[in-house]
């Protein structure tokens, strides 16, 4: 069985790089226009789903682990992130019955 | 020379033995008994005072050799090193010797006019801790120092304006006087980074010399320096556009005012230009912008003066006019004779405020002088007193005021007969607003009420005598700068000359010797002493022959017809002549001076930043969708400027 | 630092544990010990040069000074959370646990020496922080702050990582000595748009944490809604770290190309002092007051990084810690007026002098050092970076500081001048409020350090 590296590599690192970086964009441009917490929370995860493409290739172009192990240490946290961030959520769909970020004003000016 | 080490203890103790009667008042003012606690203040002051005046023997002793006392490492940045060190010369004992005297008498002042006073202690307290500050500004070898010394200053004056802090009016003037000195601070601090930033030293000894060797005359740089530290000199001296704090800071008690807001910190500015003589001699466009200024408040502020009926008002508005005078000797590099102007202003300014501070205590805390007169058989001592200092400050010989600003008076005459002119009518106006105020208080009849009358009181002991040591100091003072021409030696000058070698060297003609004759001189003294002279007629002939009394608040009009109704024709020439021109002019210059100027750049600086606050703070939205597509709009900006040679 | 970072994680959990402890009283005491402990084992690293894990992280003698003032801030914060809990529900022990994980955190970013640990750092505190921002639970303000705090939050995070991806496309390494190598001989040849889009994106990630504009919008609400204690703990930990975090990664490994970054921090820091400075100007809150404080401080340091001197970083080493003594006594002041007096406001410290002199006497000097008014430690700390500003020429920078100080010292004054020049309304025996002794000792300590700072700044600086 060939090894998984050498899978990733019979693609050009540049479509990687485009790939990771249309989907990065995409997470940013869905946090900058849904006003759903929860949607907001799942584009914030799709920009950090990106960078593990991203390093994961770079990390196979260029054979060297480091890459991959800081992914790994990307989803961890990405996880307790996850957590943190239903947790919050949770606690505020209890009090006003919506995840709509735009009813969230109290604090301002 | 001078053997430096045997003095190091001396030096540290001037200004450390206020800070330790500070500690010991501010500590301890619930616990320690009232007479213990004005005796360990004014202990401090009279010991730094008798320890000032070992050195300045010392000094005058060893040869008259300036010198440095190291005390220890306090600043190290990379290559910049400051030491907390004191620099010993005329300059500096000269400041010693008048603020721990006039201090010493004002705290002793303070023991009886604030007895019944609830914040006794509190007020010692503050009282040494600015004498400590004072101290460190004049004795400090280099800018940051003075910088600390000059902030430290500003921060007690501002806790002495706002020390009976029930009155809201008192404390919008406390406010008001912090604000504006730290615009003035501003431009002080930016200074001292540009003379760093150019010299790459804060040292006096290091910065003057270089200065002389790396600017030209009237260098871009230098100027900007100069009006810099100007601006800082400006806020602390109550110049134009920065003076409106000083009259509203006769809100702090009496001893105060006499002290910090006559004698002391207002002078700050003046000593920090005749420090910085190198800098400014090298830049006479700046030293022109000085003496326009100081020329422009010295009269403004006279003209004012005329018009205050309150009299520690009249006193303010007369110490930002004389103020004035000095920065128009600085102006004309006749610095030492702004410093004599200094000394003598300091003996007669404090004088007339510890007398109007009698007055006040035996009229009950009255200020306004409509309801006073006649005081003079009731508080004969403060009366006495109170004429000597207006004599001296009215500029009528032989008392000190005459000698100093006649010297200022004469540089002037040399560099400008214009400015001259106008300096005299400034002279003038100060003579006529000074005998008015002594004539309303003291001559005639008492106005106010019976109860005041009854408790009408010469002060006590602890009050009278600083009076009359300073009387004495205001009457005599003048042999410190006897001109040449009435047979004196002008010793002051004499004196301070080594400190303006360099700044001779760097630019000759400033500073040629006067190419006036006698006779010049003698008429010059002549028209400024008949000018005093004329005033005082018109205030004798307003305020004592037709007795008149500035009308109560609201109704000026009739009160102008009045005056112009006149049977006699000296009164009618007074009139036409002097006091209606006098009247317009004030009236005109307070008006469209204090609105415009003032409102305009000032409070218009407040104004703007206050509106654009306003503005930004409509962008915190509390929106996240906003915030987020801000962050974003940011982000890319930021790409496009780093990666601009790749898109491009 | 390797074993403050181990032992305080071991304490955080048994902290957790001593939750089961039916008496409280322990708690507060026990917490500060863990602390005190690691305090002195981080100590013990001083004067060694150290790398732990495989080059992961790395000590010296300002990463010692740093987790110092970190660990030390933690100590001061904590005790005023004696009284600031009144729900005896409240798991104060989670709080404590969290707390110190935070501080884990907060090691991590100034001794970090590979890009993980930094990522790994950041977000430790960072969660802490978001579970704290909400932890008063009935509070709807709380829940704005956390959620904003969160999703902002972790927004930067992901422009942070994908800066770090492409720092990694383009060197390889996510090692600071790799970074600087690369930067050293391989940029030789040729700018690489990789390299500076990433460095680009990972110093906006870290200029979000340290709220400078344009990234700041999330600082005034969320330090507005944060229960106080926890804001007094994100103004200081979390800058501090985040100041030396920046200084770290740009002074190892980027030195080499200057000329790419520095416009991109002057341009914010003069945003950032403009932002902040002039919006505290209208605030009615000192609470807010003071997120907006926080925000143009961030300004002030910015411009030691800017300047990136010998002596930056003492520079900021010294503003840290005079900004953090001042925003605890600060912070410490409100908590108790809030208390006592129901309001955040600066009319809620009207009369304060007359009634309660040692509180009024300790704000006073805090708004000094924040003002950088001489004789306090913010004065130094203001000079010192002015000082690096004008050695590395940089004029403009300078004077826009020094004229957003004296806005400054409008807005610290107000509360001045509420205190001591304005009475309070209410009954005057009512109006004392009694200072627990917690409070007066932290407050006695962070007012001792701010004059002693602003009277003797060598004591610190000459080590560095």
């Amino acid at each position: 069985m060939e090894e998984i590296p050498g899978v990733i590599r019979t693609i050009p690192l540049n479509y990687y790089i485009f790939l990771s970086t249309a989907l990065f964009v995409i997470g940013i441009v869905g946090v900058m226009v849904r006003r759903n917490a929860l949607i907001i929370f799942m584009s914030i995860e799709l920009m950090l789903n990106a960078v593990n493409l991203l390093l994961t290739a770079f990390s196979s172009y260029r054979s060297d682990p480091a890459g991959q192990v800081f992914v790994f240490f990307i989803m961890a946290v990405a996880a307790a992130e996850v957590t943190v961030g239903l947790a919050i959520i949770v606690m505020i769909y209890r009090n006003t019955r919506s995840v709509d970020v735009g009813i969230l004003n109290r604090l301002k000016w | 020379m001078v053997d430096l080490s045997q003095y190091t203890l001396t030096c540290a103790l001037i200004p450390f033995i206020p800070l330790i009667g500070f500690l010991i008042n501010g500590i301890g003012f619930r616990h320690i008994p009232k007479g213990l606690v004005g005796l360990t203040g004014s202990a401090a002051s009279i010991l730094s005072f008798g320890l000032s005046l070992y050195l300045f023997n010392a000094f005058l002793a060893g040869g008259n050799q300036s010198f440095t006392v190291y005390l220890f490492d306090w600043i190290t940045v990379g290559d910049l090193r400051i030491s907390f060190s004191f620099l010993i010369d005329q300059l500096s004992l000269l400041m010693l010797l008048i603020i721990t005297g006039v201090g010493s008498l004002i705290h002793i002042y303070s023991i009886g006019y604030m007895k019944h006073d609830a914040g006794y202690g509190k007020f010692f307290a503050f009282l040494n801790l600015f004498l400590f500050s004072m101290l460190l500004l004049v004795m400090g070898s280099n800018y940051p120092i003075m910088f600390i010394g000059w902030e430290g200053v500003g921060l007690c004056s501002y806790l002495l304006i706002g020390f009976w802090n029930k009155n809201t009016n008192y404390n919008n003037a406390a406010r008001k006087a912090f604000i504006m000195n730290r615009i003035g601070d501003l431009g002080f601090l930016l200074g001292i980074f540009l003379i760093f930033y150019t010299l790459g030293s804060v040292e006096f000894t290091e910065v003057m010399p270089k200065a002389a060797t790396v600017f030209g005359v009237d260098d871009g740089t230098v100027i900007a320096i100069t009006l810099l530290l100007f601006v800082g000199a400006m806020g602390k001296s109550a110049q134009i556009p920065l003076y409106t704090w000083l009259p509203d800071a006769m809100a702090g008690p009496t001893p105060v005012s006499a002290l910090i807001h006559a004698a002391t910190m207002v002078t700050a500015g003046i000593y920090m230009v005749i420090r910085s003589n190198v800098l400014y001699t090298l830049a006479p466009t700046t030293l022109g912008v000085v003496a326009v200024i100081g020329l422009a408040t010295a009269l403004l502020a006279a003209t004012i003066g005329i018009f205050q009926n309150d009299i520690k008002k009249v006193l303010a508005y007369s110490t930002v006019s004389q103020l004035g005078y000095m920065f128009l000797g600085l102006g004309v590099a006749a610095y030492s004779s702004a410093m004599f102007h200094v000394i003598t202003h300091a003996f007669f300014k404090a004088l007339l405020f510890l007398g109007a501070g009698s007055v006040i205590h035996a009229m009950s805390d009255e200020q306004d002088i409509r309801r006073m007169g006649g005081l003079r058989r009731h508080l004969p001592v403060t009366f006495a007193t109170f004429l000597v200092a207006t004599i001296a400050i009215a500029g009528i010989p032989p008392f000190s005021g005459f000698f100093s600003k006649d010297e200022i008076l004469m540089h002037v005459y040399e560099h400008s007969p214009v400015m001259w002119v106008l300096a005299v009518i400034g002279s003038m106006m100060t003579s006529f607003y000074m005998f008015r105020l002594l004539f309303l208080t003291f001559a005639g009849t008492f106005r106010g009420t019976h109860e005041q009358e009854h408790h009408l009181h010469e002060s006590p002991a602890s009050m009278t005598i600083p009076l009359l040591v300073l009387a004495i100091l205001s009457a005599a003072g003048g042999v410190l700068g006897l001109p040449e021409v009435l047979g004196g030696g002008n010793w002051l000058a004499k004196f301070m000359s080594p400190l303006f070698d360099l700044s001779r060297q760097v630019r000759p003609e400033s500073f040629t010797q006067t190419h006036l004759s006698h006779s010049q001189e003698y008429i010059l003294m002549g028209v400024s002493v008949a000018a005093a002279l004329l005033a005082l007629g018109a205030a004798a002939v307003l305020y004592v022959s037709r007795k008149a009394v500035p009308a109560p608040e609201g109704t000026r009009l009739p009160a102008l017809q009045n005056l112009i109704y006149n049977k006699y024709y000296v009164d009618e020439f007074y009139n036409n002549i002097i006091v209606k021109p006098l009247l317009a002019l004030g009236d005109f210059l307070y008006g469209v001076f204090e609105f415009l100027v003032i409102d305009l750049i000032v409070n218009g600086v407040g104004k703007a930043t206050n509106g654009l606050s306003g503005v930004f703070r409509r962008f915190q939205t509390g929106n996240i969708g906003f915030y987020i597509i801000s962050m974003v709009v940011g982000i890319i900006v930021i790409l496009l400027i780093n990666l601009r040679g790749f898109i491009l | 630092m390797f074993y403050s970072v181990v032992l305080l994680s071991i304490f955080g959990i048994l902290n957790l544990f001593l939750g089961f402890l039916k008496s409280r009283a322990w708690l507060l005491p026990v917490t500060l010990l863990f602390l005190a402990t690691a305090l002195v084992v981080t100590l013990t690293d001083w004067n060694k040069s150290l790398f732990f894990w495989n080059y992961m992280m790395s000590t010296d003698n300002v990463s010692v000074a740093f987790a110092t003032i970190i660990i030390v801030s933690a100590m001061l914060i904590l005790p005023l959370s004696r009284f600031y809990f009144p729900n005896a529900a409240a798991p104060v022990p989670e709080y404590y646990a969290i707390l110190l994980f935070s501080v884990v955190g907060a090691i991590l970013m100034v001794t970090y020496e590979n890009i993980i640990m930094l990522f790994l750092g950041l977000e430790t505190l960072s969660i802490a922080m978001y579970i704290l921002a909400g932890s008063d639970k009935r509070n709807p303000r709380s829940h704005e702050a956390a959620l904003k705090y969160f999703l902002m939050g972790a927004f930067a995070t992901g422009i942070l990582l994908f800066g770090v991806a492409m720092l990694y496309g383009a060197t390889g390494t996510f090692n600071l000595s790799g970074l600087a190598q690369y930067v050293r001989t391989t940029l030789v040849n040729g700018a690489s748009p990789m390299l500076y889009l990433g460095l680009t994106l990972v110093l906006i990630g870290i200029l979000f944490k340290l709220s400078v504009a344009p990234f700041h919008f999330w600082t005034p609400d969320v330090y507005d809604g944060t229960p106080t204690l926890f804001t007094a703990f994100m103004a200081t930990v979390v800058k501090t770290a985040g100041f030396a975090a920046l200084y770290k990664i740009l002074s190892v490994s980027f030195t080499g190309i200057y000329s790419v970054w520095w416009i991109t921090l002057a341009a914010t820091s003069v945003l950032t002092l403009l932002i902040g400075n002039i919006t505290a100007v209208y605030q009615q809150s000192f609470k807010r007051m003071l997120a907006y404080s926080s925000i143009s401080h961030a300004g002030y340091l910015l411009i030691a990084v800017t300047a990136m001197g010998q002596t930056s970083q003492s520079s900021i080493l010294f503003y840290s810690l005079a900004y953090t003594l001042a925003t605890i006594t600060s912070f410490a002041v409100l908590i108790l007026v809030n208390e006592n007096r129901a309001g955040e406001s600066f009319s809620a410290f009207n009369g304060l002098a007359r009634h309660n002199p040692f509180l009024a006497f300790a704000l006073t000097v805090a708004m000094c050092s924040l003002a950088g008014i001489p004789l306090t430690g913010g004065f130094f700390g203001k000079f010192y970076i002015f000082i690096n500003a004008l050695e590395k020429g940089l004029l403009f920078l300078l004077v826009v500081a020094v004229l957003m100080s004296a806005v400054g010292i409008y807005y610290y004054f107000r509360v001045v001048i509420a205190m001591y020049m304005r009475g309070s309304d209410d009954n005057a025996v009512a109006d004392r409020i009694i200072v627990p002794k917690s409070y007066a000792a932290v407050l006695a300590i962070t007012t001792f350090l701010t004059i002693l700072l602003g009277v003797a700044p060598d004591l610190l600086v000459r080590y560095f």
